[in-house]
């Protein structure tokens, strides 16, 4: 951990979150690589609740 | 009854005058391409009439959907080959239409675009297309589709696919190979193979068995376009295991004869070479058994010395198989999230299925699989691959009591976190038709998003899921009859009857090309015996006779718009809705399986989970009909039967709406739930949802929910606005310091760049 008094103060900046979603069957680490009609899709999408029967 | 329109809207968007002989004139002409069916020169007149009076009193139409009318009356009248000759026509002027387009137009695109702006190069999510050789697939997929449009397909075909009533998957390798197979290692395995860079021998424990299943993987995605599959992953693992267990307490073993019994080094190994020729190395099942042999063998040596050595062997054997097994995991699950295929531009897509062996093998690999799922890639990062999938059967996993049942809890713990195991459905009647216990081959398998491959109408004696797999597919435009019939059923069933005939007609003409390949274009497929029955093939015979156990399947997407165009709401809107989506689905069945009856070739039903064509037919569709509610007014239609993603439901409701249509599509199907929210904190409703697809009838099914990332301080979970850990904003910079005194809190969060 010596090298670290060495570094920034700060660090992460411009560092984006990761967020894994499922697209027709499979896992994508980013929404990036989507064509239009996948990221529509992934946006429409609502939740379903589990209340009652 | 409309009047004439005045003017008639042309595809550059002008208007001319409208001139109902002009209609006449190119029904005529179909006519004459089909001399076997006469139509009288009135009935040419009356049929004209009738298109000019169906159009709407007081609008502009455009030729598209006079075109639209022409063939709607066509096959009303009952003239089925004129309206096929007068598609055909229309076809072709799509086509010239469309060449002058010009690939060259394609490949300007590919070539000076980015994909963040290009829809094209963004069709395939786990390729990039931004790489050398990400753009060099897709000149190459693009010339392809290209060649296969203009030069190798029936006109009606092509004309088929390019207007959007069908949509012919993996119309780029149309001339080369077939989609997926279900790979059996076991089999594989037996005496080793080649991938025709040298021969590899049969592996001799865990690690090597993990390492050659991925290499296996690879091999096969290599010689085909979709994803490969491993469907008894537990029970082929488990043979690692067995012999990894066996050296490894010969070694300890060895190493007790040292101290214990004060042998030397050659002695020890002397002694347990008489051990092993005698009695063989114990089984992780049957160590009890073992230690009664072993004290026969040791009889020069005390009771209590043998006891002693057999304990000290198995401990450690335990121990360092168990550890043994999940180093092997988690290099499986790293190996096939970075190891390369088709010109290094795409990690293979694998899918691996289990959950059923209860021996103790089989269940150290299926927990060490999920442990290392759960624990992530280096970083704590979700792996995307392979595609896994827990096999839920009642009396091996499903309740408490069932020897796999802490297996279950553990994949229902895992999924929460990871998004998979995916969870497939043994006991769903369509599934459990085929289970015979003690058989592993006989349960059903998935690969992927949903592909199932199972029944065998070509050699009813080999129902299995091992060395068969999907041959190709191709999918129905289902909400544009919808479109075009609007409510008149009998008309929809015989638009229906005519594009699966056609899709039949396709599938065939593929497969003929398929036929003409020889086992030496598949040095691994077919050349290591991978598909059903290729061994008995020598590299110059042609593989179509074997390729008859696989499928050709017919899918479908937009079952909800459909049902909108026709009754005015969706299946999961009201039962009346639902009953005709069961009719139309079960009619589509029906007839898959009659073509299958009449060929003895696989024909079956999917339901197609939209990839490439998501958003193509619909684009098209909104062009001809326009924008309608609920139809073609989002840049999608909707996933095969499913309920639409934007429609608010109930979960269990939902599930029980799709259910159905599990039982009728053989060749594959997938039904999910969104959560919100974190679920891994909330097992109950993730296993609610899990217990409520098994007692649906669902055969495949799946948990949506969001799994966020922080790659900053690792933060695994559902992040909003601010990480939850590390309280910074998406981009923000943190202080070092803060990120230190969360490492002493948190001792497992990786290292971040610029901190090692
Ligand atoms: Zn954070």
């Amino acid at each position: 951990m010596q090298k670290v008094k060495q570094q920034t103060e700060r660090v992460g900046e411009g560092v984006k979150f990761e967020r894994i979603r499922r697209i027709t069957g499979y896992l994508v680490g980013t929404t990036d690589r989507f064509n239009n009609a996948k990221k529509a899709e992934e946006k429409d999408r609502v939740k379903h609740s589990v209340a009652g029967a | 009854m409309g009047s004439a329109p005045q003017t008639i809207l042309k595809r550059d968007g002008t208007a001319v005058p409208f001139d109902a002989e002009k209609i006449r004139l190119a029904m005529e002409k179909a006519c004459l391409a089909t001399p076997e069916e006469q139509v009288s020169a009135q009935a040419l007149i009356d049929m004209t009439a009738l298109v000019v009076a169906r159009i709407q009193e007081g609008t502009t139409p455009s030729v598209e959907q006079v075109q639209d009318l022409v063939e709607q009356v066509l096959i009303e009248a009952g003239y089925g080959l004129t309206a096929k000759a007068y598609i055909l026509y229309r076809a072709e002027h799509a086509k010239i239409r469309r060449s002058e387009e010009d690939l060259m137009n394609i490949y300007r695109e590919l070539t000076y675009s980015y994909a963040q702006n290009a829809d094209l190069k963004r069709e395939n999510a786990n390729i990039d297309a931004d790489t050398a050789m990400g753009t060099m697939l897709k000149y190459g997929s693009e010339g392809a589709k290209y060649f296969v449009d203009q030069y190798v397909l029936p006109k009606d075909v092509a004309a088929g696919h390019i207007n959007g009533d069908i949509h012919i998957h993996d119309k780029d390798f149309y001339m080369l190979t077939e989609t997926c197979c279900q790979i059996d290692l076991m089999k594989l395995f037996k005496n080793g193979f080649s991938t025709g860079h040298g021969i590899l021998r049969e592996p001799n424990g865990i690690a090597s068995y993990s390492a050659l299943g991925c290499i296996a993987l690879q091999a096969n995605q290599n010689e085909m376009h979709g994803g490969q599959s491993i469907p008894t992953f537990d029970y082929a693992m488990a043979e690692g295991v067995a012999k990894s267990f066996r050296s490894l307490y010969r070694s300890a073993l060895v190493a007790y004869f040292q101290i214990g019994f004060a042998l030397d080094e050659t002695d020890s190994e002397a002694l347990a070479d008489k051990v092993g020729q005698s009695i063989g190395w114990p089984s992780m099942s049957a160590l009890d058994e073992y230690e009664g042999a072993l004290s026969g063998v040791l009889a020069a040596y005390e009771p209590e010395q043998a006891k002693a050595a057999h304990e000290y062997a198995s401990r450690t054997a335990l121990k360092n198989v168990k550890r043994n097994t999940y180093q092997a995991m988690e290099a499986l699950i790293h190996n096939l999230n970075t190891m390369n295929s088709r010109a290094g531009a795409q990690v293979p897509f694998s899918s691996v299925n289990y959950g059923t062996d209860t021996s103790p093998e089989g269940r150290l690999v299926i927990e060490s699989l999920l442990l290392a799922t759960e624990a992530g890639l280096g970083n704590g990062e979700t792996a995307i691959f392979p595609v896994q999938i827990f096999k839920v059967k009642q009396g091996i996993n499903y309740d408490p009591g069932d020897p796999n049942y802490d297996l279950f809890r553990l994949a229902l713990r895992v999924s929460a976190k990871r998004l998979f195991p995916n969870f497939s459905f043994l006991d769903a009647p369509f599934n459990d038709a085929y289970y015979k216990p003690g058989d592993p081959d006989s349960e059903v398998a998935y690969m992927g998003c949903r592909t199932r491959v199972m029944g065998n109408v070509y050699d009813r004696s080999r129902e299995v899921t091992s060395g068969r797999g999907n041959l190709s597919f191709t999918s129905i435009n289902l909400p544009r009859l919808g479109l075009i019939c609007r409510g008149d059923w009998d008309l929809f069933y015989r638009m229906l009857t005519e594009r699966m005939e056609l899709c039949f007609r396709q599938l065939l003409h593929r497969y003929s090309v398929q036929c003409t390949k020889r086992v030496r274009n598949y040095p691994f497929l077919m050349g290591q015996g991978i598909w059903l029955d290729s061994e008995k093939l020598g590299p110059d015979d042609t593989v179509g006779e074997v390729l008859k156990h696989g499928t050709l399947s017919v899918g479908f997407i937009g079952l909800a718009e459909t049902l909108v165009a026709m009754t005015g709401s969706h299946h999961g809107q009201n039962e009346e809705s639902q009953r005709r989506g069961l009719e139309i689905v079960s009619f589509m069945r029906r007839m898959t399986d009659e073509q299958s009856a009449r060929t003895g070739l696989n024909f079956t039903l999917l339901a197609t989970p939209a990839e490439g064509l998501s958003g193509r037919f619909v684009a098209i569709d909104r062009d001809r009909f326009g924008e309608i509610e609920g139809i073609t007014d989002r840049a999608y239609y909707t996933n095969s039967f499913h309920v639409p993603v934007y429609y608010q439901i109930g979960a269990y409701k939902k599930i029980r709406t799709e259910a159905p249509y599990h039982a009728l599509t053989n060749a594959g199907h997938i039904s999910y739930v969104e959560l919100d929210g974190d679920t891994s904190k909330n097992l109950e409703a993730f296993e609610s949802i899990i217990r409520c697809m098994k007692e649906a009838g669902i055969g495949y099914g799946s948990v949506n929910h969001p799994v966020d990332r922080d790659p900053v301080c690792g933060y695994t979970g559902v992040i909003d606005d601010v990480c939850p850990r590390c309280g910074r904003r998406e981009g923000e910079a943190i202080d070092v310091e803060t990120l230190r005194a969360l490492r002493r809190q948190y001792p497992n969060m990786p290292m971040f760049y610029g901190l090692e």
